[in-house]
């Protein structure tokens, strides 16, 4: 592999470079017929697998990364999701609204408590619904209200992936019970629809 | 929670808008893009920066991710490009082979604890090989990936690759003969 003019080699001819690549894959003790007997290879692929051990320490370190990554990786994301918002409270001291997705994430996180769950993904209206509805309440809408209200009503569409061996419709009706409860209770939302799908099953 | 074969998975989800599959894909692979920046630019604060603007990057980029290649690949040749354009200071890293010969750019040490000494200097090592080397080395050796993998995450050659081991390992070996 090595250049012709570029190799360094051995007394017997063994090329250096692709030693170190034995030793460097973790075949250093794999010696072939030749290295057997060779006492030029067995001495280099000794001096190699000393020096290259502080490299095979280091690969052996995995750095982690900051708690936080993840959170800011997907606070900036959120920033470039269009979202539809819930108005929870509307009155002459202002309002409180809650972004569809934190919908959807306490949606999924009720699901994920039902046994028989393995993953379950949470989306709450799509953008291009978003739009329609801040048309279609354009005219109606309080003066304090955020964009894209949708009123008190929740609409949450939850994909699952369930684990084989529970009837699947019993898993499926017990997340939209679970779910619904979890967002009348913890939202005060007078109307909730829970669409679900059962997309995949494992035994894993 | 869920399984490594998965990701196709959650990335067709995440392609269908729910993004709740992307954030499951960003606490899986957070960690890589991490790594791999940290061991290509050698700073934290940076390695931070490039992880977070890589799996962004990702974010924008799902809904045309066709799946020919695994998501860690795509992932990994995204990082790869944005340390490689913040190494040459924008200069094009987008060539055909990222590996193309690109000017010595050095680093500051790696700042992990085990083995502080010792890792710290070989971080150093690496981070003192020419891009294409320590490019090769991190995915290769501290990534664990084949060659044929880097060469298609570098749209580079096996041969290429293999090249530019041996000349890194050379390096490597020779920088770090005082940590025997």
């Amino acid at each position: 592999m090595t250049n012709a003019d570029d190799a360094v080699r051995l007394a017997c001819g063994a090329d250096v470079d692709e030693l170190l690549e034995q030793v460097a894959e973790g075949r250093g003790s794999q010696r072939d017929a030749h290295q057997g007997q060779c006492v030029h290879c067995q001495a280099a692929i000794t001096e190699l697998s000393t020096r290259w051990e502080p490299v095979a320490a280091a690969t052996r370190h995995a750095p982690q990364p900051p708690a936080e990554l993840s959170s800011l990786v997907m606070q900036s994301i959120g920033r470039l999701v269009k979202d539809v918002w819930y108005t929870l409270q509307l009155t002459e001291h202002g309002t409180i609204s809650v972004a569809a997705r934190v919908v959807a994430k306490l949606a999924r996180d009720a699901a994920r408590r039902v046994p028989g769950v393995r993953v379950a993904l949470g989306r709450s209206t799509e953008s291009r619904l978003a739009a329609i509805v801040e048309r279609a309440t354009l005219r109606h809408r309080h003066p304090h209200a955020a964009v894209g209200v949708l009123g008190r009503t929740a609409v949450v569409e939850l994909a699952l992936a369930v684990e084989y061996g529970p009837a699947v419709h019993e898993v499926a009706l017990a997340v939209r019970n679970e779910v619904s409860a979890e967002l009348r209770r913890n939202l005060e939302l007078d109307s909730v629809v829970v669409n679900v799908t059962v997309d995949d099953v494992s035994t894993e | 929670m869920v399984a490594d074969s998965d990701d196709a998975y959650l990335v067709s989800r995440a392609q269908e808008g729910y993004l709740d599959a992307f954030e499951l894909l960003v606490e899986r692979y957070a960690p890589l893009a991490y790594r791999v920046a940290l061991r290509m630019v050698g700073d934290h604060h940076d390695a931070q920066d490039l992880a977070q603007e890589s799996l962004v990057a990702v974010w924008r980029g799902i809904a045309g991710f066709r799946g020919e290649s695994t998501f860690s690949s795509w992932l990994y040749r995204i990082v790869t490009r944005r340390a490689l354009n913040r190494l040459t200071r924008g200069r094009s890293s987008d060539a055909i082979d990222l590996l193309a010969d690109l000017p010595d750019a050095s680093t500051g040490p790696d700042d992990a604890a085990v083995r502080k000494e010792t890792i710290d200097a070989v971080s150093a090592a690496v981070a003192a090989l020419p891009l294409a080397q320590r490019v090769a080395v991190v995915l290769h050796h501290f990534e664990g990936l084949s060659y044929a993998e880097v060469a298609v995450i570098t749209r580079s050659s096996v041969p290429a690759i293999r090249s530019h081991l041996f000349r890194a390992r050379r390096t490597l070996t020779t920088a770090l003969e005082q940590w025997r």
